[in-house]
């Protein structure tokens, strides 16, 4: 090879593979998973809020549900911060984590970073806290580990336990457990039964399901899998009024399905592509947490962005036979 | 294009890609925090503090360029060592950023507890990078230029200058 001396051509060849490497790698994982994560440390809220603000009622009630929310970074304290805010505009006594509370390591360590922090201020203000368990929080769910992880998240947040049932003033709230085997997977037969029975025998106004994984998602991990056989036509059947899950990082609301409205808040902290199906009424990719509100047989949810913008504004009416 | 516009030229244009190679990661975290609805100040700090590493480091590769021009025994040298340094200040700026944030995110998260400024953090990291990408520049330049063995100097002694008769 005349003109090129050995070592050019291995530095030439280097930096060709380099460039190769790096544009694909860069370009096309790197630069999108920054974009897509919440790796940047956050300042907490530094507010100080009423304690026990919220007003209570057999007709009155209002709360609050984000999902996806633990990275314990910059995007999440932001969101966190709009939370409070909320709170001492629209005070609230609970809010419903709807899963992958924890990112970047397990939640017993990083209890403080992904939780305590940003939560500070209603924490101190005596709001609640209701779980319903995500996917990332059962990533090793078949080993000790995975167990541990689940546990520590029960204990730690003082919850009932995987799957329950809380009453919020007029409204029973079902919180589940999605995660496979939890809902979906060979052994979700337990869970399926207590959801049936306890639907059928509950005789609030109001009634809503809080889980992780969305059964109609427009989003990056979209739909899940065997939730229209397995769950939807219990959710029907007894006429559920609201679904609300995270999962997909984004807003999403459908439009009724057989009666039943279902609404991704899986903005906690972090973004991802959402599109637009047959069953959306509203689709933003956007961080959001969603405040809901109900006075006797009217409920009002809206999904509200870390500025104070309000992103969706929806309304209920309870059905007639309640 | 005569050759030396064309080097002038090419001089520029590799001095903004290293520019953009450093601000990339940055700016990946600014449309983030736009396109999420975090307010327009958000995501400005570690934009601007990858503007005060990646304009003067823009000067520097520009000046190591200007000078490699000058002092090179072949062009393809200069080039070459200079993409291998551009393609580890790529991957070193946002590689690193990625893997110390989110492999050691309890000790960051830490520090923020006790008031660290997490541009403070992204600053280091990204000096670090632009710290390799010049070692690897200028060494794999300096290895690839040829260099003359360096001759011993001898010792000069004068001789009387002999006559040679001839006859």
């Amino acid at each position: 090879m005349s003109g090129i001396s050995r070592r050019q051509f291995l530095a030439a060849g280097l930096g060709a593979v380099g460039t190769a490497a790096t544009g694909v790698g860069l370009g096309g994982y790197v630069l999108p998973l920054l974009a897509r994560e919440d790796l940047i440390p956050g300042e907490p809220p530094d507010l100080v809020l009423d304690p026990e603000a919220w007003t209570i009622t057999d007709d009155r009630v209002s709360f609050a549900a984000i999902g996806d929310n633990g990275s314990g970074g910059r995007q999440a304290m932001a969101v966190a911060t709009s939370m409070a805010e909320t709170y001492a505009k629209r005070p609230y006594g609970n809010v419903i984590l709807l899963g992958d509370i924890s990112y970047y390591g397990n939640f017993a360590d990083r209890y403080e970073d992904v939780f305590v922090r940003p939560m500070r201020p209603l924490l101190d203000a005596g709001v609640t806290f209701d779980l319903a368990i995500g996917n990332h929080d059962e990533g090793l769910r078949y080993s000790e580990a995975g167990y541990d992880e689940i546990e520590a998240e029960v204990r730690m947040l003082d919850v009932p336990g995987r799957f329950y049932m809380q009453t919020y003033g007029p409204a029973d709230v079902f919180l589940l457990d999605s995660s496979v085997p939890g809902l979906f997977g060979p052994r979700s037969s337990e869970q399926l039964e207590w959801l049936d029975d306890t639907l059928a025998s509950t005789t609030s106004k109001w009634r809503i399901v809080a889980m992780h994984h969305p059964p109609y998602s427009s989003g990056r991990h979209g739909s899940t899998p065997r939730a229209e056989e397995r769950l939807v036509p219990i959710l029907e059947r007894h006429k559920v009024d609201l679904v609300l899950a995270g999962h997909d990082h984004h807003y999403e609301r459908t439009v009724p399905l057989r009666g039943v409205t279902y609404v991704v808040s899986g903005g906690g902290c972090k973004t991802t592509k959402v599109g637009d199906s047959a069953f959306t009424a509203v689709s933003h990719r956007i961080l959001q947490f969603l405040h809901i509100q109900i006075d006797g047989d009217r409920l009002v949810g809206t999904c509200i962005q870390p500025a104070g913008q309000v992103a969706d504004r929806f309304e209920l009416r309870a059905r007639e036979d309640r | 294009m005569r050759r030396a516009t064309f080097d002038r030229v090419a001089i520029v244009v590799y001095a903004a890609v290293d520019w953009l190679v450093i601000m990339a990661p940055s700016l990946a975290v600014k449309l983030a925090a736009d396109r999420g609805g975090l307010g327009d100040s958000k995501g400005l700090d570690l934009v601007f503090a990858s503007a005060a590493i990646a304009t003067p480091h823009a000067v520097v590769a520009a000046r190591r360029l200007r000078y490699e021009e000058r002092t090179a025994v072949r062009r393809a040298d200069i080039w070459i060592a200079s993409i291998d340094a551009l393609v580890v200040l790529a991957l070193s700026t946002t590689l690193l950023v990625v893997v110390v944030l989110a492999f050691f995110a309890d000790e960051h998260a830490a520090l923020t507890n006790r008031g660290f400024p997490v541009v403070l953090l992204w600053v280091g990291i990204q000096l670090i990078a632009v710290v390799m990408a010049e070692v690897t520049g200028r060494v794999v330049f300096w290895w690839l230029e040829p260099h003359r063995p360096r001759r011993r100097q001898r010792k000069v002694v004068d001789h009387p200058r002999q006559e040679v008769t001839t006859g």
